[in-house]
């Protein structure tokens, strides 16, 4: 199986702060990769260098066997999807489908209309006139409607009710099963019990570093706890 | 790409045209009675100049403004739709959906701003030529076409300003990140360059004119040509500017006793100084004029342009190395 995100000793430092530290994270092609750990632990600015949104300071990132890059091939494979769910308030979601499709060479709009419509997420209403989980559906039906191979998804389901993370997950277990290993997902949250029911890989950290990465099921058997344990663990270790 | 910009835009747009088709009924009814206005004028007074002098002035009110009032254009463009460009979508973090389609930032910065661009160079020429054919009669009966009013709301120019404000907006929004404070830029940045320029770099795109003239006969540069001075020069290089002011120590002793207050004589006709201008030029006294010639009106039109055009390109090329360096 080949490797579809690498990073190594990635950092990232801003003038007062370091929000990464030479992190190193390998995520196989396929995976369901559970990013966990603390506020502040440097998820965000991993997954955005992954994307392409922002440039490490040092270190290497790799997705899909070349560094993130502004290059329409390479953009054509990643799926994005920001804690703050950005999309255009004043647009309906039938708007956002139309423009994917000018904006994206693989966009699969009739799969975004179907998504939506089994949610009964009106399309011809207003983005901003949506309730935070219909949003963060739009966004994520948005985001699979571009048939990415690399999905980064930070904090997708954190202003979410445990109702609308069950659909938004749901959503995303359904996508990984029909792109039938090829799609690489990266999701982070501090939701442990979200994230167990999907994720077969973790990458755990902390203080910004990486403290854990691998494997789900060899990472507990050898820890011998429960996903839930082993990340309380790792962020009271950073505590002390 | 284009799809994202017209659906942004759309409201604007239709708003913008509407405004735009409101100032052109304005405009244009009040100039077809203007001209109706200047036509009988020069009926009346049928060439003698005298008359067209005593006339009152043909533009008054409210309407007299609209020159000035189409100065604001390109700052409001500027403002309203080159601040935000890219500032609100970083605000509102569209740009995190705008930066991961498969669209490189280069083409999104490109086709945005190329199209507010084309806008703005659009709105900037219409009122120009709304304003340009309604001046027309004015333009007439005024002598000077190198200032404001005249020169910057009419011809090209405003094209060139509207790019520029734009651009500058655009460029602003994009270094502050943020809306308002790149509003403030792009109006007080759009109305310092323009008052720099107009008055201190204008005057010289090209060399100044001067005529040298009998100083006992006159001169007047011919059409609406831009004069920076006119007076009387001596052979060692002595000036008296128009208006005589400093004339008396400056004319030659022998010539002293011939200005009027000295006792000289009063003629009976013609100008009380014609007694001293024929000493003065018996001395060697020359008339002379500096002044941009009338026929230099396009040039300048054009160099003004470009000016302006070639700065809002130095500010876009900014603005997309930003763009595409920083982090989103």
């Amino acid at each position: 199986m080949s490797t579809a995100i690498q990073a190594h000793e990635l950092s990232k430092r801003y003038r007062r702060a370091s929000a990464l530290t030479e992190c190193t994270v390998t995520v196989p092609e396929g995976r369901v990769s559970a990013l966990a750990g603390p506020n502040g632990a440097g998820k965000t600015t991993l997954l955005r260098i992954l994307a392409g949104l922002t440039s490490p300071t040092c270190g290497r990132a790799s997705v899909l066997d070349g560094a993130p890059r502004q290059n329409a091939a390479f953009l054509a494979e990643i799926g994005f999807l920001a804690q703050e769910i950005p999309l255009y308030q004043r647009f309906t979601a039938e708007d956002h489908i139309r423009i994917g499709a000018h904006l994206n060479p693989r966009w699969d709009a009739p799969l975004a209309r179907t998504r939506l419509a089994e949610l009964r997420i009106p399309l011809d209403q207003r983005v901003g006139t949506l309730s935070g989980g219909q949003r963060a559906q739009v966004a994520l039906a948005l985001t699979l409607a571009k048939r990415p191979r690399v999905l980064l998804l930070d904090e997708p389901f954190a202003a979410l009710d445990p109702l609308a993370r069950r659909h938004f997950l749901a959503t995303l277990t359904s996508a990984v099963a029909d792109a039938a290993g090829l799609l690489t997902v990266v999701l982070s949250s501090h939701l442990v019990t979200d994230l167990e029911r999907v994720c077969d890989h973790i990458i755990l950290m902390a203080g910004s570093r990486v403290q854990l990465c691998g494997d789900t099921g060899t990472l507990l058997a050898e820890h011998k706890m429960t996903l839930e344990e082993l990340v309380l663990a790792y962020m009271a270790g950073e505590d002390s | 790409m284009t799809l994202l910009v017209w659906r942004q835009y759309r409201a604007q747009a239709v708003i913008a045209a509407v405004l735009l088709a409101a100032a052109a009924v304005v405009i244009l009814a009040d100039g077809f009675q203007i001209a109706s206005h200047w036509h009988s004028i020069l009926l009346t007074c049928s060439g003698s100049s005298a008359c067209l002098q005593q006339q009152a002035p043909l533009v008054n009110g409210v309407v007299s403004d609209l020159p000035y009032l189409s100065l604001l254009v390109p700052a409001v463009l500027g403002m309203l739709w080159g601040a935000p460009l890219v500032a609100h979508e970083l605000e509102s973090r569209t740009s995190d959906f705008a930066w991961t389609q498969s669209v490189t930032r280069t083409r999104w910065l490109t086709v945005k701003a190329g199209w507010l661009l084309l806008a703005a160079a659009a709105c900037g020429g219409a009122i120009a030529a709304l304003i340009t054919w309604w001046s027309g009669p004015v333009n007439a009966s005024q002598a000077d076409a190198f200032q404001s009013p005249h020169f910057d709301t009419q011809g090209i120019v405003p094209v060139g300003y509207a790019v520029f404000a734009m651009a500058l907006g655009i460029a602003a929004g994009t270094m502050a990140r943020r809306t308002l404070p790149a509003i403030a830029v792009a109006l007080g940045g759009f109305i310092a360059l323009r008052l720099v320029i107009s008055d201190l770099v204008r005057p010289h795109y090209l060399a100044a004119v001067t005529t040298y003239y009998n100083v006992t006969g006159s001169f007047t540069p011919p059409g609406a040509a831009w004069v920076f001075s006119q007076g009387a020069i001596s052979k060692t290089g002595q000036v008296v500017l128009a208006g005589w002011g400093e004339l008396e120590p400056a004319v030659p002793a022998s010539c002293q006793k011939l200005l009027p207050g000295n006792g000289g004589p009063v003629p009976k006709s013609g100008s009380p100084l014609s007694a001293v201008f024929s000493c003065m030029h018996a001395n060697g006294w020359r008339g002379f004029a500096t002044y941009q010639p009338a026929s230099r009106y396009w040039p300048f039109q054009g160099i003004e342009t470009g000016i302006y055009l070639l700065l809002a390109a130095a500010l876009i090329a900014v603005t997309l190395f930003i763009v595409r360096r920083r982090d989103a």
